[in-house]
């Protein structure tokens, strides 16, 4: 008993900094706004950060990876399939049909993003750079910087949606999708390898695993992911505007550093840190809103507090460091 | 063909450029015993071990596994043969569990197929307990010592079901303690049928641990010893022969009332090294020897302020250094000449005119704030040409030089501050015969003007050759001093082994 009481307050060690700041949040937002608490608010927030949110689980996943992975092409990647898709729909194809496209498209640019870093040796923020203008680029030529609207009903339910009257799907999709990537990297192999390749690659190939496969695998997923997050977004909006996840992948690496992910060192970082980082974003934007903060300051404020969580982190890390 | 036999490595010749390293050298590894190979630095056994671990090809010879000729092209294709290598240098992922280290990339999974934390939790413990070894399985690595973490690494082996374990230096950095632990755990391995090549320069652990001894010299066989057969002394004399050494050099003579200019009191940082003492007069040279992890690089990077130590008194010319830092130290007139000459001795794409006055810019500025291209320029050819810097021109950048010119432009640059406490780690690795003699006739000068130099060193010739007395420092403790010249090179390494 004593042991699992040690075990449960370890866990939440880590999280201590997050964790401490949405507790304050949650102390002091209902004295603000009382209608900070109300189901609807907090269902807003999910559906809010859904976005960077579910784009943040594969960007997590490729900075653990280490040796510098990172993927900033996930804005460009969104943008390009979910324009793709949004086309076809329009056109009159069948939304099924034009997902499966969407992520089609968002699997083959991660393929060759992983072809670049993996088989070429291309440090991971170059190999991703040209993707990102690659694909914003063919969006831009699609989309004349134009905006799309009147996608298929049917579309629109996954982002428009609600299950027992009040919980919005895109709230569910995010929490389904982090449940999912958490026992994902926590219980199978291929998990346990990302954290192996992150932590020492060549530690991981003398033990006869193919780094290669994995990083494969992690950009794969992490585009595919991000095509996801657009897709829902897309549906959410009924828009599909030129500009679509524009900074979406400073969002998502934000996200995963405040979560904890270690941007130097791989094999670092875990979901629930993620989550609670992309919380953390949203809680913000969410009570600058609620007190009627000008949208102007808000970039201010949240790069302020990235570098305040990560200062925190430092200082815990250390600490910990020291203790041992 | 013998049965027992299980590695049969024969009339193995290497060679790099030209230079032979290795001449048909012979190594057999019988089943279940512990074997270890030893030889003075450049003997050729790291070569030989690269060699198996399949990093370097053979130019002649055979590899034999179990009676079957192999052909080891890469470390990947080890495994199928049952070899497994622990290096000197670790290699565990720091943010994962003990157990999970033990079973990297070998995931016990459940009947789905998933990855079962808990069973690979149980099967480490029931491996730890077995090896009577007392590490939580469920701790992350990150908070092992370095002796745990070696024990993790070659427990990882048995969980490969390696039949052939090499270990390279594995007691280097274990204290006494620990070593028994170790030497346990060897034992236990043996029992369960595994075969062990120990590589090692320590004469006392590899007469303890080992079943028989293979000791190269200069490439070549050069003795061969079955336990309980043989004592130390027999091992040093293969090693270096039996030849004594007979420097070209008059020893340095230092003044008796030369000003003392570094002095060491009770010189600690708790787990590299404790209570040196050391003193340095004007215009000495003062060796200091050890193997690796004796704690060398490290006493000479606390002095200089590149890493903190604990406690304990700097005191440079008489006068208390209470936080050194590498600008305070330039400033008080010391340079350090690092290990790592590629990391962080200079920056390899400027020319050797930038690198020879790195470190003194500040005083190659003209009347402005800019730099006075003509004093440089004047400056560093000086240096270069003193160094006797094989190079086209000044303006050559350092990378294209060999090593040997490398090294010379980066004493250089330490020179050029005008050290009068000049301190130097391994200041001839990988530099060769020639190049070593023309930086040995440099310090001697610069030592004549006054400087005084302390060498850290694990090639005994250069300290023999170069040094008035030479500290011998053991496990991060200073066993012993000596003056170089009632010393031979088989004293010498008697005393550090």
């Amino acid at each position: 008993m004593q042991n699992e009481l040690k075990k449960i307050r370890k866990y939440f060690s880590e999280d201590a900094v997050r964790l401490g700041i949405i507790a304050v949040f949650l102390i002091v937002m209902p004295f603000v706004s009382p209608y900070f608490l109300k189901t609807k608010n907090i269902m807003n927030i999910l559906q809010n950060i859904s976005l960077q949110g579910i784009t943040a689980i594969g960007m997590t996943m490729v900075i653990i990876t280490g040796s510098g992975g990172i993927d900033i092409s996930v804005g460009g990647v969104l943008a390009l399939s979910v324009w793709v898709a949004a086309l076809m729909m329009k056109s009159g194809v069948s939304w099924v049909l034009a997902v499966a496209v969407a992520i089609l498209i968002a699997a083959f640019c991660g393929m060759v993003n992983a072809f670049s870093v993996g088989i070429m040796k291309i440090p991971p923020m170059i190999a991703t750079l040209a993707m990102m203008y690659m694909t914003r680029g063919l969006q831009t030529v699609i989309s004349h910087g134009s905006t799309l609207n009147g996608l298929p009903e049917q579309f629109q339910y996954i982002g428009q949606g609600m299950v027992f009257g009040a919980i919005p799907i895109p709230a569910i999709l995010i929490v389904l999708l982090y449940i999912v990537a958490a026992w994902f990297m926590n219980k199978t192999v291929t998990g346990r390898n990302i954290y192996a390749i992150g932590g020492n690659p060549e530690a991981a190939r003398v033990a006869g695993i193919k780094n290669n496969h994995v990083i494969f695998f992690c950009y794969i997923a992490c585009s595919v992911l991000a095509a996801i997050a657009g897709l829902i977004f897309i549906a959410r909006m009924d828009s599909a505007p030129a500009t679509v996840a524009n900074n979406l992948e400073m969002k998502a690496i934000m996200g995963a550093v405040i979560g904890g992910t270690s941007v130097t060192f791989g094999g670092k970082g875990k979901m629930m840190g993620t989550f609670l980082g992309v919380v953390i974003v949203g809680l913000i934007s969410n009570a600058l809103d609620l007190m009627g903060v000008s949208a102007y300051y808000q970039q201010f404020i949240q790069g302020a507090l990235v570098l305040v969580v990560v200062f925190l982190e430092a200082v815990r890390t250390r600490r910990e460091a020291r203790r041992s | 063909m013998d049965q027992n036999i299980i590695v049969n490595m024969k009339d193995i010749t290497m060679s790099f450029s030209g230079n032979k390293v290795l001449k048909s050298v012979n190594f057999q590894l019988r089943r279940g015993e512990v074997h270890s190979l030893m030889g003075a630095n450049g003997a050729g056994k790291s070569t030989l071990v690269k060699i198996l671990n399949g990093i370097y090809h053979p130019v002649s010879g055979t590899i034999e596994i179990d009676g079957t000729p192999v052909n080891i092209k890469s470390p990947g294709d080890t495994e199928q043969y049952g070899l497994a290598f622990v290096h000197q240098e670790l290699n565990v992922c720091i943010d994962m569990t003990v157990a999970e280290n033990m079973y990297l990339g070998n995931w016990i999974t459940d009947k789905r197929g998933l990855y079962d934390r808990k069973a690979t939790s149980a099967k480490a413990k029931e491996l730890l307990d077995m090896m009577g070894v007392s590490i939580d399985p469920d701790a992350k690595v990150r908070s092992l010592r370095t002796a745990e973490k070696q024990v993790i690494e070659i427990l990882k082996t048995l969980t490969k079901d390696a039949k052939v374990v090499v270990l390279d230096e594995p007691t280097s950095s274990l204290n006494e303690k620990e070593k028994e632990n170790f030497f346990l755990i060897v034992d236990k391995m043996k029992q369960r049928g595994v075969s062990i090549i120990f590589i090692s320069h320590f004469l006392e652990d590899v007469i303890q641990i080992s079943d028989r001894v293979t000791v190269l010299k200069d490439g070549v066989n050069n003795g061969a010893f079955t336990a309980g057969s043989f004592t130390k002394d027999d091992l040093i004399t293969a090693m270096m022969g039996r030849k004594l050494e007979n420097s070209d050099y008059e020893v340095i003579q230092v003044k008796e009332d030369a000003p003392v200019v570094l002095e060491l009191k009770d010189f600690t940082s708790a787990k590299k090294f404790q209570n040196i003492n050391l003193q340095i007069q004007e215009g000495d040279i003062v060796g200091v020897c050890g193997l690796l992890g004796a704690g060398k690089t490290e006493i000479a990077r606390a002095v200089f302020g590149l890493d903190s130590y604990d406690s304990g008194d700097i005191l440079l010319f008489g006068k208390r250094m209470a936080k050194p830092r590498p600008d305070k130290m330039i400033e008080n007139k010391v340079a350090l000449l690092t290990e790592e000459r590629k990391l962080e001795g200079f920056v390899p794409l400027l020319s050797i005119r930038e690198n020879i006055t790195l470190s003194i810019i500040e005083r190659m500025r003209g009347k402005g704030r800019a730099i006075d291209r003509k004093k440089q320029q004047e400056h560093s050819q000086r240096f270069a040409e003193q160094m006797k810097v094989k190079m086209s021109g000044i303006e050559q950048s350092v990378v294209s030089l060999s090593g040997g010119n490398q090294q010379k432009v980066v004493i250089a640059k330490c020179l050029s501050s005008e050290p009068r406490l000049f301190l130097l780690d391994e200041p001839t690795r990988g530099v060769d015969v020639y190049a070593k003699s023309e930086i040995y006739k440099i310090l001697r000068n610069a030592a004549e003007a006054g400087t005084a130099i302390l060498i850290f060193s694990s090639e005994l010739e250069e300290l023999l050759e170069n040094c008035s007395k030479i500290i011998i420092l053991k496990k991060g403790s200073v066993s012993g001093i000596v003056n170089a010249a009632e010393m031979t090179k088989n004293d010498l390494m008697g005393l550090i082994g």
